[in-house]
């Protein structure tokens, strides 16, 4: 249990610059979840933060306790790799008690909380086995009990579950996300997969190229994505991005109409979207029309690629209509469900 | 029968052949020896294929007034084992360092080049020097010598097999031994090296025979109490005459530490030890 803070961190590898001042203030028990593409430095960041690698500048606390350089064991985090990384030559009662030992705890300590730990995790018929004869599945837990076994002040999940199928990955969400309530221990989850930051985290910290893009709560980054790659990154089909001009006092213009928007100034813009934002209207309410290219039916759901003004337009409908290529579709995009951003700077202005 | 599995048949009988071929060229020589070591030195010369097997050539290999071959067994156990040992020892951290210290790729390349280079130059070129250095430290028909000499002619062999075999140990386990709170020397000892461990006994044991059997160094850096076992079997042969049987006998000796070392070892040569560490 502890409160992390992160105060303009930096890290660079000779001239290439990988994170450019980062700053969180994460609470004692929350769970954050790290967002990002491959590369955008979200596993560096973790690193940094396990004392796996150094900072370049900047500074780490927890608790109020700079660790900054500090090496890992003496940070008290723990972490789940990507990997696993078990000890392959251990069994996993032995991979579970590598840190309760190094911490110097009595045998009959070590031996208690190993068995709460087993059978918390559903591992205690699998104690003495070594990780080459588990699933994927169990060795994931073992990773995840190696971690937990020595209750350590913070959690550090490098994108544990990407080497699972599917089904076993939707499972292991909620688990993970159960457990850590439980444990009430502050958790740092890194990941690519915008499904599991959405559903895990308490706040999502939405990285691009080295620098947050936006730090909230889930719901806020789809509702009021804080800059167009935000908008762009979180939601599927993604949201609809389109060149205007915000006109003072008439409106937006843009797929050769008028969005009616109570304009303060005048400026060029880029004008966004949600599919599931859109409906089909009649040609009086309608605020464009446009070209069917394509449908695609998920069941929940009717999906539409429309061609306006030139250029392609996602729709996503929760009812059936029969449509074919080539139909003309009117469309309407509910009231409040605008997202304006500078087309320069690409920040939210509304 | 199909013709597929016919055609299998034929791979797997000469796959066969060429297994039993490797039989015959690896344990004919030694084979020869073997039965050469209880000939007498007359039936050897003559050729005789039937003969009744005499000990007396262990006999006087072994507890002969004039032989020095337990002597030069006891030498060949102290240079090997030690050698090996800090070969083994050198080779490991050089080659840890060279693969987790993040060296520029050049470095470790060169390193790894230069490794298998060394071994291109013959040793013999070597002894020459080495013969005059040590004289001139006072350490001339010494052991320690031939122990300094070893460790120097199989390190690069060491450090190349062991940066492979380090190679193969994912960075991560390391680091969740950091962040299980063991340090530098207990992750080593605790993870690492266990690990390793069938790649440590094999190159351990390559390490040693290759010190078993050196030649050319061991002649020239060392005296009739000081000589090792290879020395000590080219020294059979005379001025007068070349005692083939005894040199058999010796010959047939000398393989017993080799084959106790992979009788021990193979029991850590287990394939796949890594199996179920990531992924």
């Amino acid at each position: 249990m502890a409160k992390l803070t992160v105060e303009n961190l930096t890290k660079s590898f000779g001239a290439v610059k990988i994170l450019h001042g980062l700053n969180a203030d994460i609470a004692d028990g929350e769970f954050i979840a790290v967002l990002g593409e491959s590369g955008c430095g979200k596993s560096t960041f973790l690193r940094i933060i396990a004392g796996l690698e150094d900072a370049t500048s900047g500074a780490i606390t927890i608790d109020g306790k700079n660790v900054t350089e500090q090496g890992p064991r003496d940070r008290d985090i723990a972490m789940v790799f990507q990997s696993y990384a078990l000890y392959p030559h251990m069994t996993v009662k032995q991979n579970i008690d590598f840190p309760l030992e190094l911490m110097g705890l009595d045998k009959a300590e070590r031996e208690r909380r190993i068995a709460d730990t087993a059978e918390l995790l559903n591992l205690t018929p699998y104690l003495d086995r070594k990780p080459r004869d588990l699933s994927g599945g169990q060795r994931q837990r073992v990773a995840m009990g190696r971690a937990i076994v020595r209750e350590p002040k913070v959690f550090l999940f490098d994108e544990p579950l990407s080497n699972l199928d599917a089904k076993l990955r939707v499972q292991m969400r909620s688990e993970i996300r159960n457990l850590q309530q439980r444990l009430h221990v502050t958790a740092i989850y890194v990941t690519h997969d915008q499904v599991e930051a959405l559903t895990m985290a308490d706040r999502v910290m939405l990285m691009n190229g080295g620098r947050i893009e936006q730090f909230a709560p889930p719901l806020e980054l789809y509702d009021r994505p804080a800059s167009v790659f935000v908008a762009s990154f979180v939601g599927t089909p993604p949201m609809n991005l389109v060149d205007g001009q915000m006109k003072a006092g008439t409106g937006i213009a843009a797929l050769d109409t008028v969005f009616p928007y109570d304009a303060p100034t005048s400026q060029d813009v880029t004008l966004g979207f949600r599919p599931e934002h859109v409906r089909i209207a009649t040609a009086q309410d309608a605020h464009f029309s446009g070209k069917l290219l394509s449908t695609e039916n998920t069941g929940d759901r009717l999906n539409l690629v429309l061609l306006v003004a030139g250029q392609e337009v996602r729709v996503s409908l929760n009812e059936r209509h029969d449509l074919t290529p080539g139909d003309i579709v009117a469309c309407r995009v509910l009231d409040d469900h605008i997202h304006l951003f500078d087309r320069s700077t690409g920040a939210r202005i509304n | 029968m199909s013709t597929q599995s016919k055609h299998a048949l034929s791979v797997d009988r000469t796959l066969l052949a060429f297994l039993f071929l490797a039989a015959v060229l690896t344990l004919g020589p030694f084979l020869w020896i073997a039965l050469a070591s209880f000939k007498t030195q007359i039936a050897l010369l003559m050729g005789t294929t039937k003969f009744t097997p005499v000990t007396m050539n262990y006999d006087e290999v072994l507890f002969g007034n004039t032989s020095l071959f337990a002597r030069n067994f006891l030498n060949s156990i102290i240079v090997a084992s030690i050698s090996t040992l800090a070969a083994m020892t050198i080779g490991f951290l050089a080659g840890y360092s060279l693969l987790r210290l993040r060296w520029p790729a050049w470095v470790v390349n060169l390193f790894l080049l230069w490794a298998v280079v060394f071994n291109l130059v013959p040793p013999v070129t070597l002894a020459g020097a080495w013969y005059e250095l040590f004289r001139g430290v006072g350490l001339n028909n010494d052991t320690v010598a031939l122990i300094l000499a070893h460790t120097t002619l199989h390190l690069p062999m060491s450090l190349w097999l062991l940066s492979s075999f380090l190679r193969e140990i994912p960075k991560e386990l390391e680091e969740a031994a950091f962040i299980d709170g063991a340090g530098f020397v207990k992750t080593l000892w605790r993870v690492v090296i266990p690990i390793m461990m069938p790649g440590l006994v094999s190159t351990g044991i390559l390490v040693f025979i290759f010190s078993w059997n050196e030649f050319p160094v061991a002649l020239a850096l060392t005296n009739n109490t000081s000589a090792t076992v290879p020395v000590g079997i080219a020294k059979f042969a005379q001025e007068n005459e070349i005692k083939y049987t005894q040199m058999a006998a010796a010959s047939v000796l000398s393989a017993i530490p080799a084959l106790l070392a992979l009788l021990f070892g193979q029991r850590f040569i287990v394939k796949g030890l890594t199996a179920g560490a990531v992924k």
